[in-house]
């Protein structure tokens, strides 16, 4: 047995003990949430100078580049950046290694619809007495309010998705449209239009995407979750307001004037990059998206803001977007808070992440920055699409909320909307069943629904 | 005995000598067979065995978002038996073990015979080409298979439009487990193939002089003398597919990125219990069902064993 | 735990005539066309996939999805599509590759190691509580390991072995199969008259086993080690929960990442294209290993290993 060997047999018979610490249900916890008082300073200009390493968890692409001014900045501070996976997975890593005690990132990426799951456990450190309740003005306000809900600030926010419509220019004038519908009723009109004279769908609703959908919900003013940051959640899926929604999905699918093919997939990419869809309801991060799907069909392609429920009306939601938390276990708190802070705060960092990575901001500087916002896109016949999209996200609404378990909410979507949606049944009706899946699930574990 | 043997004197030993000698052989070959099990059991006992009983107490509590851990007794056990969920997954691992089993294995004796019987050109590329498909990684072959079942870009469909068939739908919540089980039995017929071939090639050759001087035909000599005397091999392979099928959850959790409306979370047991741990966050609940499962593969193993030895022991007596 | 009675797999064989002779019954060699025709085309059932997995290694990511799966089209793009695999993400996927290789053989040696030792116990001593310990082996194969992730995941934690290769090479080390083989092996292969003779001799019991035991377990080892290097290679289950680092991940569990970065689009993110020669490449070195070493695996199964 060489050293390594004995030392991991140690570690085995340790392990075999400490089976016994959690029989017994000791288990580390950290307390997050609790602030101590706020940092000076001087201890922030000695933690920036002490050697640390640090580990940051996310799946943005090339994200080491904007790490790389950090530590330019900061050379004591050495960041590891780490993909543990892209959404899902990413989060069960993290809950695996919070519920060990052991492992977790010291900063990690947390898209906002997940920060209540981990508020709820204490995992994440309020980041209020290191300074960032100072931030609130930096951000567009909807975006900040998804990390920073009550007094407490538990992430900073990194890039948002306000909706908007994507469409053919071609296909549409085919079919004789030549403005983007301007409501939810022109949208279908136009959707039967399109679907007569060209054969293309007008666009597709991904089957189980269930960002989308809510995405349409916060548009039309449809609360369906709230959290008090305790014990009490609201769960009202099957609202007058959502039934609304559906209900308008569900005449499109019968019809057949939509499609529903799962999304993100190899299937949808040709569609969007053949004509199949004349075009895509999406957020922000969409139209650099598309880009890199549908290259053949640069210039066709054009961008406006949603159909609305009632004319003149100018009002959007959000679909997808993050943020980076720090994990209430990190040993180093204020580098950990500095590195999220310069990542998404930092101009020159921020500006980065929006034109290299192509990361809708929420920065107010970099919304408002002319090298961002008037940029011209050649894949939209040179339209300003930033620009476009800034816009829209001022009229996104302020106080959308989540429940501690969205996992839980969206794989029941999956279950009883999804299905429904593939077999073109009635979308309102579905919404009962994932209401009433969703109180008992809450229920269960132990929440007063309100 | 009411002497003590130091006092039963050195000469009257002489015949017991012997026996000592060999209970003293015995016991440093007791000593020597438990120190060559100890470094498996070892590994054994940390590394299956503590997670197992650490789940299996797990599975006696019930943990709750808001509120944290609470003894439960069998309450874990009791939801599972009432759960649909998780009776509809186990339902479908049945059907999957009724369908795909009896196809894959039978589909492996046939090539099994048929190679053994060295009566096709180049038998043993063609051992080799069926055998390939085990050396493709889970990940991989449900990858692939992923693209090749593709409505609009898949081979299969290309070909299906090309003939005038229109586009079958793969992926779609009625077809989804026959899709699964021709990509299990695209993986495992070769592994099954060679554990029966092999078996096959062990056959002593007295069985077969025997069933030569009757004038035996290949089929009669396949029936009546080669497959019985690989019965156990058989037996094997019939277990393992038990436990492979019952346990299905690479290729449910893979292919549910392709077709997440055709693989619900509870498509199978397996992977109902890895969603519920990690989805649910309800880790006790799962590893109940766990357990349970456990419980239900041990049961149709012991249950096709019985059922095999009895046939055996009827077959022996109307010979 | 109720436990796999294999009984009935191992001893029916044993009362069978159990020993092998050299020759084997061979009757004239008449070939059959219809059964070599029919065998052909069941191999094609076979190969196609692995076929079209080839073609679409060629394409780029736009013949992929425009041209006929099986058979090329488009420009060659192999030699693009293998530079941007061993480029992406600064050359992961060579590590990758390496990684598997370590995990696997060393898991492998190990595996045979532990397995060969117990099987030749389980075969060839009689000592008390034998018939425990040997249905415990077995019977712990039917818990499903994959719902208990979290309870394995939280006990490698405290035993400080999560995202260190130990935590994908030390579970493999456990084979019941592994063991299983080797009991029947052994108790076929080693004849306990030459056990005993050097035990007249005053040789000692681990003695015995290196130079009697081991010797005739040969093909019988090389069996077991590779079904544990396939089970570890292919492995992709464990690898994904116990590790963070993408330095340690093993290839199944980065293709599957790459799968997923490919589908999440987005600039410089890996194309399918990419995906596919990966998959390809990945499976290469498992299928060579499989063409040279093929007359292993039969020796080690037959001679005894399920033997009929």
């Amino acid at each position: 047995m060489n050293k390594k060997a004995r030392r991991t047999a140690l570690a085995l018979i340790g392990g075999a003990v400490s089976i016994g610490l959690l029989l017994t249900g000791c288990s580390p916890s950290s307390d997050g949430g609790s602030a101590p008082g706020a940092v000076s300073q001087d201890d922030i200009d000695t933690a920036m100078t002490t050697p640390t390493k640090l580990t940051f968890w996310t799946w943005v692409p090339d994200i080491e580049n904007e790490v790389k001014l950090f530590e330019e900045k900061y050379p004591a501070i050495d960041v590891t950046v780490e993909n543990v996976g892209q959404g899902l997975p990413h989060y069960q890593k993290l809950r695996s290694a919070i519920e060990a005690g052991e492992g977790a990132p010291d900063v990690a990426q947390v898209e906002y619809q997940y920060i209540p799951s981990f508020v709820l456990n204490d995992s994440l450190l309020d980041l209020t007495s290191y300074g960032a309740d100072e931030l609130s003005a930096d951000y567009v306000d909807w975006a900040w309010n998804q990390v920073s809900p009550d007094a407490a600030v538990w992430a900073i926010p990194q890039d948002v998705g306000p909706m908007g419509h994507l469409y053919r220019e071609d296909i549409l004038a085919k079919a004789g449209i030549t403005e983007p519908p301007a409501t939810w009723d022109d949208y279908a009109t136009a959707a039967k239009a399109v679907k007569d004279s060209t054969g293309s769908y007008i666009s597709n609703l991904g089957a189980t995407q269930a960002g989308q959908m809510i995405g349409f919900f916060w548009q039309a003013g449809v609360k369906p979750f709230g959290y008090d940051g305790k014990e009490t959640v609201t769960i009202d899926v099957n609202s007058d307001g959502a039934k609304k929604v559906a209900s308008y999905w569900t005449s499109l699918i019968q019809q057949d004037l939509i499609s529903t093919d799962v999304d993100f997939q190899d299937q949808w990419y040709q569609g969007l990059a053949n004509g199949k869809y004349a075009g895509w309801l999406t957020a922000a991060w969409g139209p650099i998206f598309l880009q890199g799907t549908a290259e053949s069909t640069s210039g066709l392609w054009r961008a406006a803001t949603l159909p609305q429920w009632k004319k003149g009306e100018k009002v959007s939601g959000n679909w997808g977007g993050s943020s980076d938390a720090i994990l209430a276990s990190s040993k180093n708190p204020i580098a950990a808070y500095e590195l999220a802070k310069f990542i998404n705060n930092d101009h020159e960092s921020a500006m980065k992440l929006a034109t290299e990575q192509f990361l809708f901001p929420p920065q107010v500087s970099v919304l408002e920055d002319p090298a961002f916002v008037d940029q011209k896109s050649e894949f939209y016949g040179g339209q300003q699409v930033n620009s476009l999209f800034a816009d829209i996200s001022k009229t996104v609404d302020t106080d959308f909320q989540w429940v501690p378990f969205m996992d839980y909410v969206y794989s029941t979507y999956e279950e009883t909307i999804g299905s429904v949606i593939a077999d073109k049944g009635d979308l309102a009706a579905a919404l009962h069943a994932w209401q009433d899946q969703l109180v008992k699930y809450a229920k269960a574990q132990g929440f007063t629904v309100k | 005995m009411t002497q003590s043997p130091a006092l039963s004197g050195e000469r009257a030993d002489f015949p017991v000598l012997p026996r000592r000698r060999t209970s003293s052989a015995k016991r440093k070959q007791h000593r020597a067979a438990y120190l060559f099990l100890l470094p498996f059991f070892v590994v054994f006992v940390t590394m299956l065995v503590v997670p197992l009983v650490y789940a299996g107490y797990l599975s006696l509590f019930e943990s709750k978002l808001i509120g944290g851990e609470t003894f439960a007794g069998f309450a874990n056990y009791a939801r599972a038996l009432t759960d649909p969920a998780f009776l509809g997954g186990l339902g479908r691992v049945g059907l999957f073990f009724v369908v795909q089993v009896p196809i894959m294995l039978g589909l492996a004796l046939f090539f099994a015979l048929a190679l053994d019987s060295a009566r096709a050109r180049g038998s043993k590329a063609i051992r080799l080409f069926i055998y390939m498909p085990y050396a493709v990684p889970a990940v991989v072959a449900t990858l692939m298979w992923g693209y090749l079942y593709g409505p609009d870009f898949g081979p299969i469909a290309q070909i299906a439009r090309a003939v005038g068939f229109g586009t079958p739908d793969f992926l779609s919540p009625g077809s989804i487990l026959g899709s699964m089980m021709n990509i299990v039995t695209w993986e495992f017929v070769g592994y099954n193939m060679i554990i029966m071939y092999a078996a096959l090639r062990s056959i002593p050759a007295e069985l077969y002089e025997a069933a030569e001087i009757d004038g035996a035909g290949q089929f009669r000599l396949a029936w009546s003398v080669k497959i019985p005397a690989i019965r156990p091999a058989i037996m094997l392979t019939v277990i393992f597919s038990i436990i492979g099928s019952f346990q299905l959850f690479a290729e449910p959790s893979l292919l549910n990125a392709i077709a997440p409306n055709a693989i619900t979370n509870s498509f199978t047991p397996n992977y109902y219990g890895y969603n519920l741990a990690f989805i649910n966050q309800e880790l006790n609940y799962a590893a109940a069902i766990a357990f349970l499962l456990g419980i239900v593969i041990a049961v149709v193993s012991y249950v096709v064993q019985l059922s095999e030895e009895r046939r055996e022991r009827r077959e022996m007596r109307l010979s | 735990m109720t436990s796999l009675d294999t009984r009935s797999i191992v001893t029916t064989g044993g009362d069978a005539t159990p020993r092998r002779k050299g020759r084997r019954f061979a009757p004239e060699r008449r070939r059959s066309l219809l059964l070599t025709v029919l065998l052909w085309l069941c191999v094609l059932y076979f190969v196609l996939p692995l076929w079209w997995l080839f073609v679409s290694a060629t394409k780029n990511n736009a013949a992929l999805f425009s041209t006929f799966g099986l058979w090329f089209g488009g420009d060659f793009a192999l030699w693009q599509n293998l530079h941007s695999l061993f480029t992406v993400r600064d050359g992961i996927f060579l590590q990758w590759m390496v990684n598997t290789l370590f995990y696997s053989v060393t898991a492998a040696l190990g595996a045979t190691l532990l397995a060969t030792m117990a099987g030749y116990a389980f075969a060839k001593y009689d000592f008390p509580g034998k018939k425990v310990l040997f249905s415990a082996t077995l019977g712990a194969v039917m818990i499903p390991l994959t719902a208990l992730a979290l309870p394995t995941y939280l006990l490698f934690s405290k035993a400080g072995l999560t995202d260190t290769p130990w935590a994908v090479i030390i579970p493999s080390l456990v084979s019941p199969f592994g063991v299983y083989l080797m009991r029947v092996y052994a108790a076929d292969a080693i004849d306990d008259s030459l056990l005993e003779a050097a035990r007249v001799d005053g040789a000692g019991e681990f003695r015995i086993f290196r130079q009697v035991g081991l010797r005739l377990l040969g093909p019988g080892l090389v069996t077991v080690f590779l079904f544990s290097l396939v089970a570890t290679w292919n492995n992709y289950f464990l690898p994904l929960i116990m590790l963070n680092s993408s330095d340690l991940y093993p290839i199944t569990v980065g293709l599957a990442q790459l799968q997923s970065a490919a589908s999440a689009g987005g600039g410089s993110q890996a194309l399918f294209s990419t995906v596919i020669t990966g998959s390809f490449v990945s499976i290469l070195p498992l299928v060579i290993a499989f063409l040279f070493l093929q007359r292993y695996w039969q020796s080690g199964l037959a001679s005894g290993g399920v033997k009929g």
